[in-house]
């Protein structure tokens, strides 16, 4: 995801509400149909309740402000949703223990750190009513602040929902407060349930008291996370500052509550948009200004200094003015000149910049017209990286060398931020008033499992480091390749000569793996992509294996238009490569390698293999994207292996209508590729392991009761006899801990291979880390395994190894990669269909690995 | 033999024995020779007792020898075209000639449910087709979108950008809505009588009705065109000659082909110019080159230039003439000197005295009719489409793609209901 996406991700979660500039008068009170809601909700039962309800009430309580985020909220639902399913007691191989004893013991420090509380703690939560009643939540939560019996106590509130740590006297509190205006409002507290410590409600509540406590340490919240904006870095040379900041949650990890904390950058562009008007106005004049302008400015996110609020553009109003009124909330016209002035101190001073218009997420349940923004520019600044920053290497690097912290540096950025929390009075103050403490960073044990040989064609290689093995087999013949006769390559008049030179090549190297590759029909085309289609449409006939195609540039249609064509309408393997690629001279020899290892797979070839014990084996790789054209279709990519030795695939897409990401064509998919494991191999799998990608927040128990019951009535209908035993895991590349060694008294990236199966796993799963890549620079991210279901009753060391295997299995890096092999060929497949093809690829492919 | 009654009950049972070939053929492959007749002389009766024409019938019998092989699931090749034209009776006659229209209107996205204006229309197109004839005429305009709600010009400029690319502002093609809405009721209803079906994509269905109502809002004229779906019209098509439903999958990847995308005379002029595929116009077109492709060729019908865009395959020298054939292996057999590329070396020099229309159909090449070919390569082709030839990789996709799902649903079928 580009830096631009990913803030606008993180911007829309924002809901700027009570403070925002200018809004449209257009729907005066949402606020009720919120409050409303609450109360409907928690009247319900025990558990349900929190589950529905716990996104607005605890999202709400946490600040005074009231500016709270539905998706926020939601984030908060899904986790706790996901918590709620305990998928490891139905595994009774893994009740009693879950940790695997192989490998080597090392060392890990961990980003998490204990969180102590007294034994007894407890939360308090209350209901509180108002009489006559009060729609505005401010109010509410004004008028129970100010009273004495609560005021110093620890306390979360949302305008309807109150949590204490300390119980009050009564099981019903009556309080009156005068209003300003005079009036008496009566306001009823009463005691609605005490939660452990251990209720997910109070997870939530910790996650609020922490969100708290970064305020106090002066930290702004934006989308999820917290950054400071005292502390910049500051990138002059391409007008960039970063903001330092971190990722906190609190959860129940395998024994206890830890704190966790990652570090997070957010990019600001030192411009404001007036500024960047003007330098365009500059530079293209004033004719067509406004429509470039609009042009480029459209879907950027702003941020505004004076409330630390981010926004998106989707609108610039050329009409309005600084100068000109709008409508507060209470009815009263004021400018927007006076405004910033009363409300934050600032003077415009740019009379005559026109205003951008930002749409405000709407609120849930309300049908109410959409609400907008006006903000002026002079006080708005860019944000995120642009795609034509993205694709500037020296502004990328020099970004990337300010974030990408090395582990030393993340351990000095923790031990800084618990300093701060500890140090902070008010922040101090905070957490004792709740009963809690914060304790040390949490080290533990993980091991690494022995690295893996790669089996070659009579030859066995040891590779010097398992992330790159590209030279240790340099001089190996790859275990199988299908001779490559009849063949075409399409290119352009300027890149014929290239491409001659680069087919000599490719011959060679092709003719020392062992891939036996005939000489091309070579076919001239002009410069663009109807004449490739077109002749792509022309020249190929059944007997062709394979086009190349040279594209004159990396203009996406050419490729688009290709491979729609020859992955659906016309099945052949297609390889494109840029001319540009080409044209580097020096590193010819290794783009031939990469070339032709691609073009063997794409012919259904294999390259290598690893030691698989088991006999009998399926692995099944799932990975689900949405479509880049039509949102509601999703595209559900299946890959299984088919032999034994895990070195052929079956691959297939499929994509569903759907609005939500779950797989619903999975029985589909697994009959087809039993069958083709039959047909290979006489018999049916023994034992099929699926790894299944892409599963967000809150998905697992969709997974459990809708994916693994297809999977499994899937395997069982295949065989009438004997049924093959299935297991499911969930594989997330994105996890919160973190894991360094300790090393000289500094701490490094812990070795590949290295597994942590205690303290940061969770109880009531059977879960896994793995590190299975090496990061050249920076922190690594380890990869998080959850098994969700599990006949085959493999010891956790040998599902721990076997993964690890899998990830040295992916054909299109002679390396080991982050995933198991069949979630990355079905990611890489998801990709293509996603981004290119959009309808489902030929079934006469499936056997060839076509989308490399 | 009691499979008989329980065929009917599936809707197999077909008028014409012929037509059931290609459906049943599984079926007649697992009966034996007597089980055959007598299956054969069934339908005769049915068909009788449904009044149709039993004429035919009589000279399809040689029809059935290939089926006569054992084991074998009968590939499309099986239908054999020259029957075709025989069959195309008098039913089938209306269909042909019948008149439909395709129409689609492009929108600058879809904006939120909450909002008055779901879609801003900014282009339309419109085709006249019949089976027989092909497009017979068609109907284009821009549209001016009207004023875009405050706040949500990102959203259309993003929805634009990502598919049709029409300007959202300032873009001077755009005509009234009112003009554009009466110009496309004199296309499709030029003389008074009753108002023609318009029919579009289904997933456009929802997009272009709402889009035609707020044009006519706008315009005040007031006529309810009746707007059905193009998968029902294939159904019903389909149906009508088949007497059989066929299956969702085919009619989805009948007509979501990307092979005509960059075909000539498909889009708009603007949207040619600007090298754009979403075009409302080529939406129409590309539904008409589908349906002739797969639908008019199992009616025998010989496609024309106005069925699917001919003159590409047949003048693409014109088109793309830079496009040449290097004989890449006789170049390095020159350097190398080495003796292994001869295959490639002869079939190369009859390419290069062939235009690259000719080496297509492999089986003209070998025929070796060289250079006359210009021209007749596309008769030629045509020919061997309607006589299915295995070789034809393009045209008879759609075919390949019927086909072979109806024998492996068929053969699914007979084995159930057999064992």
């Amino acid at each position: 995801m580009s830096g631009r996406a990913r803030v606008k991700a993180r911007g829309i979660a924002r809901s700027p509400r009570a403070t925002e500039v200018g809004r449209t008068q257009a729907s005066p009170l949402p606020t009720s149909v919120d409050l409303s809601n609450n109360e409907a909700s928690s009247s319900n039962g025990f558990l349900g309740t929190s589950r529905i309800s716990t996104n607005d009430k605890y999202g709400i309580s946490s600040g005074d402000a009231g500016s709270t985020s539905v998706e926020r909220g939601v984030k908060n639902k899904q986790d706790f949703m996901d918590l709620s399913i305990c998928t490891r007691e139905k595994l009774a191989h893994v009740t009693d223990c879950k940790t695997g004893s192989s490998g080597i013991p090392v060392k890990l420090v961990t980003n998490l750190f204990n969180l102590d509380f007294p034994q007894d703690w407890q939360l308090y939560q209350y209901h509180v009513t108002y009489v006559p009643d009060l729609a505005s939540r401010r109010l509410r939560i004004a008028l129970l602040y100010s009273h004495s019996e609560l005021s110093n106590k620890a306390k979360a509130f949302d305008g309807t929902i109150l949590f204490l740590s300390q119980k009050l006297e009564e099981k019903v509190t009556e309080l009156s407060s005068e209003t300003q205006r005079g009036e008496t409002i009566k306001m009823t507290i009463t005691l609605k349930r005490e939660l452990p410590s251990s209720s997910p409600v109070c997870i939530q509540v910790f996650n609020i008291i922490f969100r708290k406590i970064l305020k106090k340490l002066s930290m702004y919240q934006i989308g999820r996370n917290f950054y400071n904006p005292s502390e910049p870095v500051e990138i002059p040379q391409h007008k960039l500052s970063l903001w330092p900041g971190f990722a906190i949650s609190v959860s129940y990890f395998e024994s206890k509550l830890l704190f966790s904390a990652d570090v997070s950058y957010k990019v600001l562009r030192n411009e404001t948009v007036l500024e960047f008007m003007t330098a365009l106005c500059q530079r293209t004049g004033l004719s067509g200004f406004a429509q470039t302008c609009e042009k480029q400015l459209m879907g950027l996110i702003v941020l505004t200094r004076y409330n630390n609020r981010t926004y998106s553009i989707d609108d610039i109003d050329w009409s309005v003015k600084p100068t000109h009124t709008f409508q507060k909330r209470d009815g009263t016209e004021i400018t927007y000149v006076d405004y910033y002035k009363q409300q934050y101190d600032i003077t415009v001073s740019d009379l005559n910049q026109p205003m951008l218009v930002s749409l405000l997420k709407r609120k849930r349940n309300d049908n109410s017209e959409a609400r907008l923004a006006h903000l002026i520019p002079e006080l708005c600044f860019l944000t995120g990286l642009t795609d034509q920053a993205t694709s500037n290497f020296q502004l990328m690097k020099a970004v990337a060398e300010k974030t990408r912290l090395p582990p030393s540096g993340r351990q000095q950025r923790l031990a800084r931020l618990v300093d701060n929390i500890q140090r902070n009075t008010n922040a101090r103050f905070e957490l004792e008033t709740w009963g809690l403490h914060f304790g040390s960073q949490i080290s533990l044990t993980g091991r690494v499992v022995p690295s893996e040989k790669i089996l070659m064609q009579d030859h066995i290689c040891q590779p010097v480091s398992a992330a790159d093995w590209s030279k240790d087999i340099r001089t190996c013949k790859i275990l199988n390749a299908q001779s490559l006769n009849t063949w075409l390559i399409l290119c352009s008049d300027r890149t014929e000569y290239v491409a001659e030179s680069f087919l000599n090549c490719l011959r060679r190297v092709a003719g020392s793996m062992g891939f036996n590759v005939d000489y091309p029909k070579i076919i001239k085309v002009q410069e663009n992509p109807a004449a490739f289609v077109r002749a792509v449409q022309q020249y190929v006939d059944p007997d062709v294996q394979l086009v190349m195609c040279i594209l004159p540039s990396n203009q996406k249609t050419y490729y688009d238009s290709i491979k729609k064509y020859l992955s659906s309408d016309c099945p052949v393997p297609s390889q494109c490569v840029l001319a540009r690629t080409l044209n580097k001279q020096g590193m010819m020899m290794s783009i031939a390698t990469k070339i032709a290892m691609q073009m063997t797979c794409k012919l259904g070839g294999e390259l290598w293999a690893v030691e698989i014990p088991l006999k009998s084996l399926m692995v099944v790789g799932i990975d689900v994207c949405k479509d880049a054209l039509s949102k509601d279709v999703m595209v559900v990519g299946c890959v299984a292996s088919v032999n034994p030795g895990i070195t052929r695939w079956f691959s297939r897409c499929i994509l569903q209508r759907t609005m939500t990401d779950v797989a619903d064509c999975l029985k589909v998919f697994m009959t087809g590729a039993l069958n083709k494991w039959y047909k290979y191999n006489h018999d049916l799998p023994a034992r099929i392991i699926v790894y299944r990608a892409g599963v967000g927040d809150g998905q697992l128990k969709t997974l459990v009761e809708y994916e693994v019951p297809q999977l499994l009535s899937s395997v069982a209908g295949s065989s009438s006899n004997t049924s093959s035993r299935l297991s499911v895991i969930v594989v997330r590349k994105k996890c919160m801990p973190r894991f360094f060694t300790e090393m000289n008294r500094t701490v490094q990236n812990p070795p590949l291979g290295t597994v942590v199966d205690s303290e940061a796993t969770r109880n009531e799963w059977y879960d896994f880390y793995l590190i299975s890549q090496v990061a050249c620079r920076g922190t690594v991210s380890p990869t998080y395994y959850n098994v969700i279901y599990d006949d085959n009753g493999l010891k956790p060391d040998h599902m721990q190894r076997l993964t690890f295997k899998l990830c040295h299995l992916y054909y299109n890096w002679p390396g080991i990669v982050s995933v198991p092999a069949p979630c990355q060929y079905a990611h890489k497949l998801t990709f293509l269909v996603a981004q290119s093809i959009h309808k489902e690829p030929s079934l006469e492919l499936a056997n060839h690995l076509f989308y490399l | 033999m009691e499979k008989i009654p329980e065929l009917r009950r599936r809707g197999l049972p077909v008028a014409r024995v012929a037509d059931a070939i290609p459906y049943c053929s599984a079926d007649w492959a697992l009966l034996r020779e007597e089980e055959k007749e007598k299956y054969a002389e069934m339908a005769r009766e049915w068909r009788a007792a449904q009044g149709k024409d039993s004429g035919p019938s009589e000279k399809q019998k040689p029809v059935f020898t290939p089926l006569r092989r054992p084991g074998m699931l009968v590939p499309k090749q099986n239908v054999s075209p020259p029957d075709m034209s025989t069959l195309s009776l008098k039913g089938d006659q209306a269909l042909l000639g019948g008149i439909f229209y395709f129409l689609n209107i492009f929108s600058h996205g879809e904006l939120p449910p909450h909002c008055e204006q779901r879609f801003l229309p900014c282009e339309i197109g419109c085709v006249k087709y019949s089976l027989q004839e092909g497009i017979m005429a068609d109907f284009h305009s821009f549209i001016n979108p009207g004023e875009i709600p405050r706040g949500f010009r990102f959203h259309c400029q993003a929805a634009s950008d990502s598919s049709h690319k029409i300007p959202i502002s300032n873009f001077e093609r755009g005509h009234n809505q009112a003009t554009v809405l009466q110009n496309l009721y004199r296309f499709i209803h030029p003389n008074p009588g009753n108002w023609p079906p318009i029919y579009c994509k289904s997933d456009d269905r929802t997009r272009v009705n709402w889009c035609l109502k707020h044009m006519a809002k706008a315009s005040e004229i007031r006529q309810d065109l009746q707007l059905l779906t193009v998968e029902d019209l294939v159904v019903g098509i389909y149906q009508q000659k088949f007497l059989k439903e066929p299956s969702k999958t085919w009619i989805r990847s009948l007509l979501d082909v990307a092979m005509w995308d960059y075909s000539s005379n498909t889009r708009c002029k603007w949207h040619e110019e600007n090298d754009t595929l979403f075009c409302a116009l080529a939406v129409c077109k590309k539904i008409a080159y589908c349906i002739s492709n797969s639908l008019a060729t199992l009616f025998g019908i010989q496609l024309t230039e106005a069925h699917v865009p001919l003159q590409d395959y047949e003048a693409s020298n014109s088109v793309t003439p830079k496009m040449v054939v290097l004989d890449a292996g006789r170049y390095q057999k020159l350097r190398v000197g080495s003796s292994g590329f001869s295959h490639f070396n002869s079939a190369n020099q009859e390419q290069r005295s062939n235009t690259p229309i000719g080496d297509y159909p492999s089986r003209a090449k070998i025929s070796g009719q060289n250079s006359s070919v210009r021209g007749r390569g596309i008769t030629r082709l045509l020919e061997s489409i309607s006589n299915s030839s295995s070789n034809i990789h393009k045209f008879s996709n759609c075919d390949t793609s019927l086909s072979s799902y109806m024998s492996q649903k068929d053969g699914y079928k007979s084995s159930s209901s057999l064992s």
